[in-house]
């Protein structure tokens, strides 16, 4: 990395020397982590079910906000703005899902005199939308997949999907995250699809529009890191790919990908910027990209903010993401130029996930008993789940990201299976093991996988037989921690057990 | 055997007892295994297994137990000996619908009294952002719905249930 990033910045002439966090878990304490290394207040606000979190603990302020349910509080932009002004924040971060993309708040929260730590309104509503990005994207001369778009005229819709061909993806345009969206192989289930699509994109995201495109089978998913400064500036700050996925979400992301050369690396790259560049963005962003068999890609969607797994962006780089999205907010230029972006190494980021891969991925819940988070160089655990905690079904189960870095992408393979064996978290059920299963497959240690590896090997999240010295070591260890059966044992002489063939 | 631990859906029978060094694992298929658990100075973990040491973490809530064993994390549950015997008298499963996943009602169809047929849809939820239906596993008249639109539950909480098919003779 260059020398410009390690330097902090000079907080003393920003408008603003406190950061509301409108958000919870591992990101609240992933963004408070970098606002309070630069000295800035940092505030949280939180709902009671997030009380005993990591977030709340750590920073400076915490207060509470109410809501329907622990995610309705989360949503209540008005609420979090009367926190902000209570608390005398100048500043609020969204983090990533809640309200990180949503203009209306946006704009109130500009409104009100607090820095959005964002891109504009203008930026959100455009691509928020991803039918209006799609099009606005491919008139800009940027490369984009086959579709049908309800909007362009509802009356002819499924005429137009059926058109598109099977096999086809139908997605809210109001959406995000992989909610709602629905592949379809069979035609004749068309329609019947284009409902429950409808219905759930009204329930996410209150919009029930969709659009259907072009399934590209198999494919990678590869996205580019984004910056810009809204003053002309725009850097890419490299791909990450996250090709392994189950139910459209991402479970492993990885930088540099292992799909690309260099020259595909830098067109990809430079999409993304040009991207950017052309709406003249301001923040940190992700512009995605389906990217087929072929090595050829088009553009997916773009967002505008920080994702989830742009960890891996900054240990292969050096930057500090979260500090760049405040530097640019408090009227910073980027200051430096493509060139001086530079990377070194291999990092991959693993979800743990509070879930059960042998029952179809489907969350678990429980105390968080015991968590002792692996370390050792190249391992980073950000998380705001800490002992003592409960992972419950109010939030989205994922717990912590585990991110290991290393020299290349084998070392860092190796470190993070010792990291996933090392990762201690009982009471909840959690997908470590899995974890491991996946990363010894041959497709994941070549590199080769898509979008729907998992689920075209289905025996990677089925629970593997059971050793008999695994058995009889779980047997006796919860024997002795079962109270009745130690008494029962413990009662009985040493010299009656001794005879031997004990039992009834 | 007195003493059974649920491990996934297996149910494992089991005794232990005092040996000479230690402890013994009796098991149903009369093998016998020597065992002993120790706690170190530094609190950490060990269980010796037909002499060999592995180090261990438990945790224990309840008749729930938590053992991460050689990089891997598992729950095994104690079965009490009478609920086990009350479980044997005759499980109604048919009877009861039980929640998959954890997740929360987007809509309920039906209410206590009404008479389904197998396969009806019964309510929807909402889990790991997809929705699922729940349908009639046969037909028959409900007799109670747990849940209102909006709530939420844990895995294998009882959504709703069918008047048994005894009470109606």
């Amino acid at each position: 990395m260059s020398n410009r990033n390690t330097k902090a910045p000079d907080v003393s002439s920003w408008p603003f020397n406190s950061v509301l966090v409108a958000n919870r878990g591992e990101i609240a304490v992933r963004v408070l982590r970098t606002v309070q290394k630069l000295g800035l207040k940092g505030i949280v606000v939180y709902h009671a079910a997030d009380r005993g979190t990591l977030a709340v603990k750590m920073a400076d302020q915490a207060i509470e906000i109410t809501g329907s349910t622990p995610v309705a509080s989360y949503l209540d932009g008005a609420q979090i703005i009367a926190a902000a002004k209570a608390s005398g924040a100048g500043a609020i971060h969204p983090g990533y899902g809640f309200l990180s993309e949503n203009k209306g708040f946006c704009q109130a929260v500009e409104a009100a005199g607090i820095r959005f730590i964002g891109p504009t309104p203008e930026q959100i509503d455009l691509m928020g939308d991803k039918v209006r990005a799609r099009n606005y994207v491919e008139k800009a001369g940027f490369p984009v997949a086959p579709s049908a778009i309800e909007d362009n005229d509802p009356a002819t819709f499924v005429e137009r999907s059926r058109k598109v061909g099977a096999p086809l993806l139908i997605k809210p345009s109001a959406g995000g995250g992989g909610k709602g969206m629905r592949i379809v192989r069979d035609l004749a289930l068309l329609e019947q699809e284009i409902e429950r699509g409808r219905s759930e994109g009204q329930r996410y995201f209150g919009d029930g529009r969709l659009y259907c495109e072009r399934y590209i089978e198999n494919p990678r998913h590869i996205e580019v890191q984004v910056l810009g400064d809204g003053q002309g500036n725009v850097v890419h700050v490299f791909e990450r790919e996250c090709s392994v996925q189950r139910r459209f979400q991402k479970i492993v992301e990885e930088t540099p990908s292992p799909a690309l050369d260099a020259a595909q690396r830098e067109k990809i790259c430079e999409t993304a910027a040009g991207i950017a560049r052309a709406i003249g963005y301001r923040n940190a962003g992700t512009v995605e990209f389906i990217f087929g068999q072929q090595g050829e890609f088009y553009f997916l969607e773009m967002n505008t903010r920080l994702q989830v797994e742009h960890p891996v962006t900054e240990e292969i780089t050096g930057i500090d993401l979260v500090q760049e999205q405040l530097r640019v907010a408090a009227g910073e230029k980027l200051g430096y130029v493509q060139s001086d972006v530079t990377s070194s190494g291999h990092a991959i980021e693993f979800r743990i996930y509070a879930e059960d891969a042998a029952r179809g991925y489907t969350p678990t819940t429980g105390p968080v008993l015991t968590l002792q988070p692996p370390q050792g160089e190249g391992v980073r655990w950000d998380s705001g789940v800490i002992q003592g905690g409960e992972v419950t079904a109010a939030f989205d189960p994922m717990i912590a990201k585990l991110i290991i870095r290393g020299k290349d992408r084998d070392d860092a393979i190796a470190k993070a299976d010792k990291a996933l064996r090392e990762t201690v978290l009982l009471g909840c059920k959690t997908n470590t093991a899995f974890l491991r299963r996946l990363i010894q497959h041959p497709a994941f240690v070549a590199g080769d996988v898509h979008t729907g590896f998992l689920d075209a090997n289905p025996q990677i999240a089925a629970e593997p037989e059971m050793a008999k010295t695994t058995l009889h070591a779980l047997l006796s260890a919860a024997s002795l921690s079962t109270r009745p059966m130690r008494d029962v044992a413990d009662a009985v002489p040493n010299m009656h057990a001794a005879i031997g063939g004990w039992r009834n | 055997m007195h003493h059974a631990f649920k491990l996934g859906d297996a149910e494992h029978n089991l005794e232990i007892s005092r040996g000479a060094d230690g402890y013994r694992l009796h098991l149903i298929d009369d093998q016998t295994v020597p065992f002993d658990l120790k706690t170190g100075a530094d609190g950490r973990q060990w269980l010796t297994l037909d002499g060999v040491h592995h180090e261990v973490v438990i945790a224990t809530k309840g008749d729930d137990v938590f053992i991460h064993f050689d990089g891997e994390a598992y729950q095994l549950r104690y079965e009490h000996p009478l609920k086990r015997l009350a479980a044997a008298g005759g499980g109604a499963a048919e009877d009861r619908v039980m929640a998959p996943m954890p997740g929360s009602i987007v809509n309920v169809t039906v209410k206590a009294g009404d008479a389904v047929t197998k396969g009806q849809v019964l309510l929807v939820m909402e889990s790991m952002k997809m929705e699922t239906t729940i349908t009639a596993p046969r037909d028959g008249v409900i007799e109670a719905v747990t849940y209102d639109k909006g709530q939420t539950f844990d895995r294998d909480a009882l959504l709703l249930s069918l008047v048994a098919l005894e009470k109606k003779k």
